[in-house]
């Protein structure tokens, strides 16, 4: 009984003691928004939902001021401006656009060409609502259209000139990861340490959350069969990015093939070796724009580019096998099955 | 222990009994609804509009820039079934039992279930 | 209220207190899943000391305990008071309307039954407002905590008995000295 009596007294002291230092305010706050034709979810870690709030907003503000410089489909864009005078006369665009466009020519260099975004003359061939798959004849008549190296940048005047008459710029394969990064500066300038922005697919984290974990992304399952396996492998960022180019997200089957809308620059048709490719490096628009080069690049290929990069990778190829970079160890986690 | 067991009174057994029964039937018919438990989130200008369960068929009209749209909630599926918006991508999407729609003319965004699974599964975004 | 009272009380809220500090360290695999150690300590007082005992004791612990832990006035006060009130009130009750039809351990199933009963009302509510939620996670909180009660009732019995015990003992030893 005396061992007793001291017992109580003792453990409401540690519980004191361990409570006092558990006072943590910081709570996490998520919020999503249609912006760039697509979805786009912020989660912030914040000390109030104020503050979070704002620093979101003003993150959308920021993505949608963005979107509409850079928009395909909106005629009062930069980018419309500039395919409109394709062949014509150079554009004069902000910083902005400019930027992108430059670092869209960059990784197509670095990719030889594997990413390319004056694809579009063949992407609009293809119809993957209606199931239509263009005349080989199209295909190769618009594949002249195609080339990196015919867009002319001008950076002292802030111009951008496509040489050939109707070449299409088109920045989807880069947008998205350059708004995810744009978020992300946005959330720091507000004072945000920790938070993740997810423009569809392509995701920057940065910070801890507020039980000082990574945060942890799901990669999808390029052949998912029910809803247990939607989740292939598991990964976990602070500061990095991620993004995942995939054969099942765009596509229509036609006689037993799958037309899908990743084209390979060079013929114009899809790209067959690989089922879906995760890129993970610190920028957002490089994740975006590489993780199409090496899904159209194949394993091999695509992993002595991400390795000359620096960039790390984990490619699902056409027969489901899994291959990843060095630098995924510890931090990637395999779902079973894998 | 024995002894304190062996002194509970008739009462005593009869409401442990009772009350065990009721919970566990309990969960076995709450289980039906779990299992149906995946929600329709439905947000209009990045404010959610409506929450529905999506085991329950019914036809939702929400208001956006480019007037109403029809929302088609039957068998477990959803899919926008009419918009006036001018590309008519969301109509197109056709049914779908998780995911998202997104019109974008109309700031309209329909979220299908997942988000408590991933929650359990500790995932906090999905690329791909 | 003598003076014994007074210390009786004390101690008995500086157990309870204890055993609802340490169990909000204990991790909780499900959610709201809650031993209720504290309610031994409310058991033994309604049954040894009376009704009047075992509310002060409840109301004493919950507001002490929560301030100590960090939860003073939150959610997490609401809802431990809520139950605490609830679970002392219904026991009581009991214990006045039926004498002996039910020992301590069914007073303990009561009082969990009751304490949970409370809590999901006051959670639905003020803070979750989703019935669905409600529904399901309801039965496997009656489930748990019936069989917590049954735990917490056969310590409470065994505690009584032993103090009683001792009880009996002081007198005599009182009358032999």
């Amino acid at each position: 009984m005396i061992n007793f009596r001291l017992f109580f007294p003792l453990l409401l002291f540690s519980c004191l003691l361990l409570s006092s230092c558990s006072a943590d305010k910081m709570s996490t706050y998520k919020k999503s928004k249609a912006l760039l034709d697509t979805f786009v979810a912020i989660t912030v870690v914040a000390d109030s939902k104020e503050t979070a709030e704002e620093a979101i907003d003003n993150a959308f503000d920021v993505i949608e001021k963005f979107g509409e410089l850079i928009n395909f489909y909106s005629d009062k864009s930069e980018l419309s401006a500039v395919n409109r005078n394709a062949g014509i006369r150079e554009v004069k665009v902000s910083p902005e656009t400019l930027d992108i466009i430059e670092k869209a020519v960059y990784i197509a260099e670095r990719s030889g060409g594997a990413f390319d975004p004056t694809i579009g003359p063949e992407i609009q061939l293809w119809d993957f609502f209606n199931k239509i798959r263009p005349s080989d004849a199209d295909i190769r008549k618009n594949l002249s259209l195609v080339n990196y190296k015919n867009i002319i940048i001008d950076k002292g005047n802030s111009t951008v000139f496509l040489k050939k008459k109707d070449m299409l710029l088109d920045l989807g394969g880069i947008a998205k990861g350059y708004a995810a990064d744009l978020a992300v500066q946005a959330l720091k300038e507000k004072g945000i340490s920790a938070g993740l922005v997810a423009v569809a697919g392509d995701i920057k984290a940065f910070g801890l959350k507020t039980d000082k974990k990574p945060w942890t992304v799901g990669i999808k399952n390029p052949r998912q069969k029910s809803s247990e396996d939607e989740i292939i492998a598991k990964i976990h960022l602070s500061g990095k990015a991620i993004s995942t180019s995939g054969d099942y997200e765009r596509y229509f089957m036609l006689n037993g093939q799958r037309f899908h809308h990743l084209l390979n620059p060079r013929t114009g048709y899809p790209a067959y070796a690989c089922q879906s490719v995760s890129v993970i490096a610190d920028q957002a628009v490089m994740t975006d724009a590489f993780s199409t080069a090496l899904f159209i690049l194949g394993p091999e290929k695509g992993l002595e580019l991400a390795k000359e990069m620096g960039i790390d990778a984990l490619i699902i190829d056409d027969k489901s096998s899994v291959h990843t970079t060095s630098g995924l160890e510890g931090i990637l986690f395999l779902e079973r099955n894998h | 222990m024995k002894e304190t067991i062996k002194n509970t009174t008739l009462a005593d057994r009869l409401l442990f009994l009772l009350l065990i029964s009721l919970s566990v039937a309990g969960i076995f018919i709450s289980r039906d609804a779990l299992s149906q438990g995946s929600e329709v989130v439905i947000e209009v200008d990045g404010k959610p509009a409506y929450t529905l369960p999506l085991y329950e068929d019914r036809l939702v009209s929400v208001g956006g820039s480019y007037g109403d749209t029809l929302i088609e909630i039957k068998e477990k599926k959803v899919r926008v079934r009419e918009a006036h918006c001018p590309n008519q991508i969301c109509v197109k999407e056709g049914w779908i039992s998780k995911g998202v729609i997104v019109c974008l003319p109309n700031k309209l965004i329909i979220i299908v279930g997942g988000s408590k699974k991933d929650e359990q599964l500790g995932i906090d975004a999905i690329t791909g | 209220m003598q003076l014994q009272d007074k210390q009786r009380i004390a101690i008995l809220s500086a157990y309870a207190i204890a055993l609802h500090g340490f169990e909000s360290l204990l991790p909780t695999p499900i959610p709201w899943l809650k031993l209720g150690l504290a309610n031994i300590i409310t058991l033994v007082a309604l049954v040894l000391y009376g009704f009047r005992t075992a509310l002060m004791v409840t109301l004493i612990r919950v507001v002490l305990a929560s301030i100590f832990i960090g939860t003073f006035l939150g959610p997490a006060f609401i809802l431990s008071t809520g139950g605490g009130l609830a679970s002392v009130l219904a026991m009581g009750l009991t214990m006045k309307a039926f004498k002996s039809l039910f020992g301590t351990v069914g007073l303990s199933l009561i009082g969990a039954l009751f304490h949970n009963l409370a809590q999901l009302t006051l959670a639905y509510y003020l803070f979750i407002q989703r019935i669905e939620a409600i529904l399901i996670i309801s039965p496997f909180i009656l489930l748990i905590g019936s069989l917590t009660g049954i735990a917490n009732g056969i310590i409470s019995d065994i505690l009584i008995k032993n103090l009683l015990k001792k009880d009996r003992e002081k007198i005599q030893n009182v009358i032999h000295s």
